[in-house]
């Protein structure tokens, strides 16, 4: 058997298989004698493997405490798996919180635990669209619980194909298609995002990384909007809370994300391709479609006993304004509501809801999330008939 | 399972050390057979069912194939191995596909027919292990391989995990001589599969995942008008990332393979330093196109025919290997394509072959430089969605749109450009070599830096378990 690399071109000749009578070998053995081996370049393997393992020890031990020396901790990152891991504890009567990150941030388990007298399942997620979550609740059988929906408009009217709805779709599919390799791969991944800072797959990623390079784009290039870094954790029950560094007031943090919120939720100039016209009428139609499909989901919902609250939680300063401006409460919210007929809670119409100030201007600090639960609770008992 | 997820770090840790503790062979074997189930399982656990029910089906015909004296029988025997796993392949893969075209024809003649949508979940890596089984009963009908008398070594032969579900086709010919005896482990065997898969998993996760896939995307997706340098970029990106995504599984698969001790051929061999066509088809998924010229082209005549005949049978042939890979009027475009490249190669060569100036470095620099922009201006029919779509990227390559959409990032753009450039560096600079002998050329610190930065990169990364995309073939 040919072994060494001067006559590796022999070794690489394909087998001879066409058209020849196989051998008493063959015969015996059930197939061609093996003709092809790979060859294996001689190198001082071991040494060279000993310092690959050392050198990627130290540069990982290395990035993990620059992580750590800027801002980060460890903490679960939030995906569709862990979303579907989630998902699989709502039982017929649960009671679940779904839309999107200030119903994560701003609701405390443990005190809604306490005023409503089961744990609820946390389905809510960070720029997400709602309808999605509900529509698979809907759609569930099995389920006749409450819901507890968190309505930001621009992210509840999310026309299909944007990012918002994706989300959310994303989530439910792979609640119904995760596959035993993912389930196993979640399970392995929690213990280590727990312990190791950089694991942050949606900011300290190759990708994420090289998208902050300060590169001077043309003036037409579809920049995709910066997403907000770092600023909460989340526990395996999904149960979000801000860190202190972006609660410290004016820390450089809160400045930075207070600056992300603005681009992020101020609607993006229509495509050039489309008529402005054109366009406005597929948006209207769009949102159209939404309110007639949540009212169907709702319906559907009601009818095997379910209920459901809609809530609008507290936003501050200039993103109040924005989010006054571009999507006032008259426009969706009222409207939400009336075609529903669901009940629905809207800070601001509570004093003893509307005093909170959000550090970053769209969620609660984690001590102020445990106390907006707590007040939050007997208008939702109240709404739901408890 | 994924090569690039955390479960498959796990579960080939724990099957490498069972293996490797084993003492006899046939207890090595029988957890191999367990592995590949557990490995394909881990998708979807019934359709393990099915995999083996096509594979002992294929080992039963392959053995009345045998036994039977008559060519007539023999024949028989095989035209019942072809139609039970094209079957299963037509069934699974191209049942909708084929409803939606005859629900087309019937409304072409008038009568409105609505198909009922079955709602068939493709088996994940179907095509490949059923041409991994499918190559068992062809070869024993050609008489150039006798039968296995172990059903568990032809299990193992058709799942063996490392090149279960996205290749490369390994044929039963090639694999199962290597279960007679324990493979023996050459001095650096092991490590350097182990590197092998270090590099297969940076090609998928940290080239095509990270710096290609998201323009490509992006501007495949894109639904206005595109200016023709972001137009040509994408078609660059996807390239690319096709290349890598596909050559880092298949590399990842050798290097997995090596450490189990088993020795898998090339299935990529530099494409984008092909010279012509025929060039490319030598370099480009080297499995596949080695499986359709013995099994399709050789018998269909091959080049012992009339010119006209061997070139209708090069565009028959292009035209399966391109439905092979989806159930899509593109993918048959895709096909037709380079089937057509093929062709017009062959008449090109028939003028010019023996001319002298038909040899030199500027020409072949040259005729490598079209066969790249022609492979690119065929991605554009595998990629898009539709043909409306590829009707758009091609108006935008070439310069349909006046004034198109910039839609790239800088960033985007250099990426793009940096990583195809040093692609098609090391692909012609390797051209005739290979990568063992690039290694063995390299001082020892460079291979040492090169091995840790792509494991640094893919730590980097974060890994976050995109599918391959040759999974959906």
């Amino acid at each position: 058997m040919p072994s060494s690399t001067s006559n590796f071109k022999r070794r690489l000749r394909l087998p001879r298989l066409f058209f020849r009578k196989p051998s008493q070998f063959e015969s015996v053995h059930g197939g061609p004698p093996l003709e092809y081996e790979r060859p294996i370049p001689r190198l001082a393997w071991r040494g060279i493997t000993v310092v690959v393992v050392l050198i990627v020890i130290a540069g990982t031990c290395a990035w993990e405490f620059y992580c750590r020396s800027i801002g980060y901790g460890p903490t679960l990152n939030d995906n569709e798996d862990l979303w579907t891991m989630t998902r699989r504890r709502v039982k017929p009567e649960s009671v679940v919180i779904i839309g999107d990150s200030r119903a994560w941030f701003d609701l405390d388990l443990d005190e809604l635990q306490k005023g409503l007298g089961k744990r609820p399942v946390q389905l809510a997620m960070g720029g997400g669209c709602a309808y999605p979550v509900l529509a698979d609740l809907a759609n569930d059988e099995n389920f006749h619980g409450t819901i507890v929906c968190s309505v930001v408009p621009r992210l509840f009217v999310a026309p299909p194909g944007t990012p918002p709805m994706e989300r959310g779709e994303k989530a439910v599919r792979r609640s119904h298609t995760q596959t035993p390799a993912q389930r196993a791969s979640q399970y392995l991944a929690m213990p280590l995002e727990e312990h190791v800072a950089f694991l942050k797959q949606e900011e300290l990623t190759l990708d994420d990384l090289l998208k902050r390079l300060p590169i001077p784009n043309r003036p037409y290039a579809q920049v995709p909007p910066r997403l907000p870094p770092y600023f909460g954790t989340l526990d395996p029950e999904r149960r979000s809370r801000m860190i202190e560094e972006c609660a410290r007031p004016g820390s450089e943090l809160q400045r930075r994300i207070q600056q992300i919120w603005l681009p992020l939720f101020t609607p993006p100039p229509p495509p050039t391709y489309i008529p402005r016209e054109d366009f406005g009428k597929k948006m209207g139609a769009a949102i159209e479609a939404r309110f007639h499909d949540v009212a169907a989901a709702v319906q559907k919902l009601r009818a095997r006993g379910g209920k459901i609250v809609f809530v609008r939680f507290p936003h501050s300063g200039e993103l109040k304004k924005l989010e006054d401006r571009e999507t006032p409460r008259a426009g969706i919210w009222d409207r939400l509501i009336k075609e529903t007929g669901a009940p629905g809670i809207y800070y601001e119409d509570y004093p003893e809801l509307s005093g909170f100030n959000c550090p970053e201007w769209s969620h609660l600090s984690a001590g102020d999330s445990v106390e907006f639960s707590k007040r939050l609770v007997p208008h939702l008992r109240r709404a739901l008939q408890l | 399972m994924l090569f690039n997820s955390l479960t498959f770090v796990v579960f080939f840790a724990v099957v490498l050390t069972a293996y490797w503790s084993m003492r006899s062979w046939n207890a090595r074997k029988n957890l191999l057979v367990i592995a590949s189930y557990v490995f394909y399982g881990a998708w979807n656990p019934p359709f393990a069912a099915l995999l083996f029910s096509t594979t002992a089906m294929d080992f039963w015909l392959g053995k009345r194939i045998a036994k039977a004296k008559e060519r007539h029988s023999r024949r028989v025997w095989l035209v019942g191995s072809v139609c039970m796993n094209l079957s299963m392949l037509g069934f699974f893969k191209y049942g909708n596909f084929l409803l939606q075209n005859f629900q087309w024809l019937l409304a072409r003649i008038g009568i409105i027919y609505q198909p009922p949508h079955l709602d068939i979940l493709l088996p994940v890596g179907i095509s490949f292990y059923t041409f991994h089984s499918l190559s068992y009963t062809l070869d024993i009908y050609r008489g150039v391989l006798q039968p296995t008398k172990s059903l568990r070594d032809f299990v193992l032969a058709v799942s063996f995990f490392p090149q279960l579900v996205a290749g490369p086709i390994v044929r039963a010919g090639d694999f199962l001589p290597q279960l007679v005896r324990p493979p023996g482990l050459r001095a650096g065997q092991f490590l350097w599969g182990l590197l092998l898969m270090t590099l297969g998993l940076f090609e998928k996760i940290v080239l095509a995942d990270t710096m290609l896939s998201g323009s490509a995307d992006r501007i495949f997706g894109y639904a206005g008008p595109l200016a023709a340098l972001d137009s040509w970029l994408g078609v660059m990106a996807f390239a690319g990332q096709i290349f890598f995504d596909f050559a880092g599984y298949s590399t990842c698969a050798i290097g997995a393979a090596l450490c189990l001790g088993f020795h898998l051929k090339d299935n990529f061999r530099f494409p984008y330093a092909a010279i012509g066509f025929s060039d490319f088809w030598r370099r480009w998924h080297i499995s596949l196109s080695t499986f359709l010229r013995d099994y399709l082209y050789i018998p269909l005549g091959g080049n012992q025919v009339r010119p006209v005949r061997a070139a209708t049978n090069l565009v028959i042939v292009m035209f399966l290997g391109g439905l092979w890979h989806g159930a899509a009027w593109t993918f048959v475009v895709w096909g037709l394509l380079h089937g057509s490249y093929l062709v017009v190669e062959r008449v090109i060569r028939v003028f010019f072959e023996n001319k002298e100036w038909a040899s030199n470095l500027t020409t072949r620099l040259l005729a490598g430089f079209a066969t790249y922009v022609a492979v690119c201006v065929a991605w554009v029919f595998f990629r898009a969605s539709d043909f409306t779509n590829a009707a758009r990227m091609l108006r935008g390559m070439f310069g349909g749109h006046a004034h198109g959409d910039a839609i790239l990032t800088t960033r985007e753009m250099l990426q793009i450009a940096l990583v195809t450039a040093g692609m098609i560096l090391v692909h012609w600079s390797l051209r005739d070599s290979n990568i063992e002998t690039a290694v063995t050329r390299l001082p020892r610190w460079v291979v040492t830096a090169a091995w840790a930065l792509m494991a640094c990169a893919i730590i980097l990364t974060q890994g976050n378990s995109n599918a391959f995309i040759y999974f959906q073939f």
